[in-house]
């Protein structure tokens, strides 16, 4: 195997360690005792600001999101099997063998690369993203739509594991929206969520759930397989909790290994979701929801609570993680929170000027239109996306066919974008700062991120670097 | 994380620099008996803001894997770091010549 050129994780220290080391931070020490404090308990932790939603001063909440959404013709997506992973969604006997000459040449590819050792790709790499599967793949741990089921047993070494307010005899958890959201905020940092926002399903976001979830007056929802609907109650108030789940930018931008990177990501999804509906339950509050294609669209949920913008590859963008984060884990529940609003950091309109995503896209099939467009396809046309808003339509089919058909593994618009940068160095704030507050600099800034030489390749093997460098888990913590 | 980690040595001599110059600057004013004036002062703190800067994004980004970052960030601040200096050294000169 070719020795690739000697590759570094990311610095252990921080900003707040940089100002601690110059001697300027009287502030920054003051919050790094604050951050690393001891807390007596989980009251002390949701009343300290560790708790609150530190969005930087430069990004805006706003009514409604950057995106434009129809919310009266908004389509409502039906269910996951109408995604391309599903051959028959690619229409007719054609679309099918589409799809199978797709998967032939991926199984083609991936095995060349495996018996040509190919740096990055080879046993060793495949085998690490495999495991990494786990949890999310054939052996998904994902809960049911009301589960985890798991009940309480006396014989465990703690026999009131898993007891709710039921079993201790007391009313459930009661605190003001506010209150609830600071201690889902603090539960579910962790519990794996690197951020999370909150939104009430009304009239207009119940249209971002999958059509396959129905609302029937019953007291507590529940999964109907026969029908192939999951139900809701009609009756109570809920919110969709969104957390997003963060992936490593350093792993993602090697080859083979963006897959190892993905995977992970979308095991401790599974775990953070069983995890954060156990504490639900155990506040005596009804949570639904499974897998990351259980409840709706990730996007619509994420832009809606404010955790990120619409971006050009019609994904999030968030000003903390840009492209560079798996998902927004949703999670539906009757407790009461406070919802967080849309956010304007200016990032999608930088997405009309920087296009370096949809520049790098090996498929092409991302937008180069410079303005976003509403859909204006023939209904049925594209049953993998709804119409309803304005934005970047990406070419799924195209994608779809790179990035797992005959060149294995792509994840050009993830590492790529302006906004998926680690945290160490203070120009990148400087940067974010100037692009929500002077668009007139987005093109110089643009061009200036080509000539810094981001979003290159950070090469091919990330077995050379010394272990000791690697985050525990392989996760970029500094950034999350 | 590594046992020991050497990147705050790199802080440190960075923050050497700034303090040896600001001590540099100081004994050199009182030894020449020279008052700056306010738009001098102003110069020279944004000198010095613009080497902090410099120096984190040069550390930080080697630090990020991004060794061509870190370069550019040499030229694209040290560049006005050098005018700035001169520009300030040009400045008080000619105001003390007016002066004398």
């Amino acid at each position: 195997m070719s020795k690739s050129r000697k590759t570094h994780y990311h610095s252990t220290v921080s900003r707040r360690d940089f100002m601690k080391i110059l001697g300027m931070g009287a502030f920054a020490t003051a919050g790094g005792t604050l951050m690393n404090g001891p807390f007596k308990d989980l009251d002390e932790m949701m009343a300290s600001p560790v708790a609150d939603r530190k969005m930087p001063f430069w990004v805006k909440e706003v009514d409604e999101p950057t995106v434009k959404i129809d919310w009266d013709t908004m389509e409502v997506f039906p269910h996951l099997g109408n995604s391309l992973f599903n051959p028959n969604a690619w229409g007719g006997e054609a679309g099918v063998k589409e799809w199978m000459d797709i998967q032939q040449g991926n199984i083609d590819a991936v095995t060349e690369s495996v018996r040509n050792n190919v740096p990055g790709q080879s046993l060793k790499d495949h085998a690490l993203a495999d495991a990494q599967c786990w949890g999310w793949g054939p052996t998904a741990v994902a809960p049911s739509w009301t589960g985890p089921d798991t009940e309480p047993n006396p014989m465990w070494e703690h026999p009131t594991m898993l007891w709710g307010p039921e079993h201790f005899g007391v009313p459930k958890y009661e605190g003001t929206p506010d209150e609830n959201s600071r201690m889902v905020r603090v539960a579910g940092r962790i519990l794996g969520a690197a951020d999370m926002g909150f939104v009430k399903l009304d009239e207009r976001t119940k249209k971002l759930l999958y059509g396959n979830i129905v609302f029937e007056d019953v007291e507590k929802g529940y999964d109907d397989p026969e029908r192939h609907v999951s139900v809701l109650p009609n009756n109570k108030d809920l919110w969709v909790i969104c957390a997003v789940i963060p992936q490593s930018l350093n792993e993602y931008g090697y080859r083979r290994s963006w897959a190892n990177s993905n995977t992970a990501a979308y095991s401790r999804a599974a775990i953070y979701s069983n995890r954060i509906k156990t504490f639900l339950s155990g506040l005596g509050y009804q949570h639904y929801g499974g897998g990351t294609g259980s409840v709706g669209r990730a996007v619509g949920f994420g832009v809606m609570a404010g955790l990120a913008e619409y971006g050009r590859p019609g994904i999030m963008v968030s000003p903390q993680y840009g492209t560079n984060f798996r998902t927004v884990m949703l999670t539906v529940t009757d407790l009461p929170l406070a919802v967080t609003k849309p956010i304007d950091a200016g990032i999608s309109n930088f997405c009309r000027t920087c296009q370096k995503c949809a520049e790098m896209c090996p498929s092409g099939a991302i937008s180069t239109n410079k303005e976003t467009q509403w859909a204006d396809w023939a209904d049925g046309e594209q049953p993998w996306q709804a119409k309803g808003l304005k934005g970047w339509y990406i070419d799924a089919k195209k994608c779809y066919g790179y990035m797992l058909g005959n060149e294995p593994d792509c994840n050009m618009c993830q590492t790529v974008c302006p906004f998926s940068k680690f945290d160490s160095a203070v120009m990148h704030d400087l940067v974010k700062m100037s692009i929500s507050s002077t668009p007139v600099l987005n093109n110089t800034i643009r061009k200036l991120d080509d000539t810094f030489g981001y979003g290159k390749e950070r090469g091919t093997d990330m077995w050379d670097v010394d272990p000791m460098d690697i985050p525990l888990w392989g996760l970029d913590t500094s950034r999350s | 994380m590594r046992y020991i980690s050497w990147v705050w040595f790199w802080y440190v001599l960075l923050g050497f620099l700034l303090g040896g110059g600001a001590v540099y600057l100081w004994v050199t004013l009182r030894e020449k008996a020279v008052n700056l004036v306010w738009y001098e002062w102003t110069l020279i703190v944004l000198g010095a803001l613009i080497y902090i800067l410099m120096g984190q994004t040069f550390i930080a980004s080697f630090g990020e894997g991004q060794s061509q970052a870190a370069w550019m960030s040499l030229i694209f601040m040290g560049i006005p770091i050098i005018l700035i200096v001169v520009g300030s050294l040009r400045l008080i000169k000619s105001r003390l010549a007016k002066q004398s």
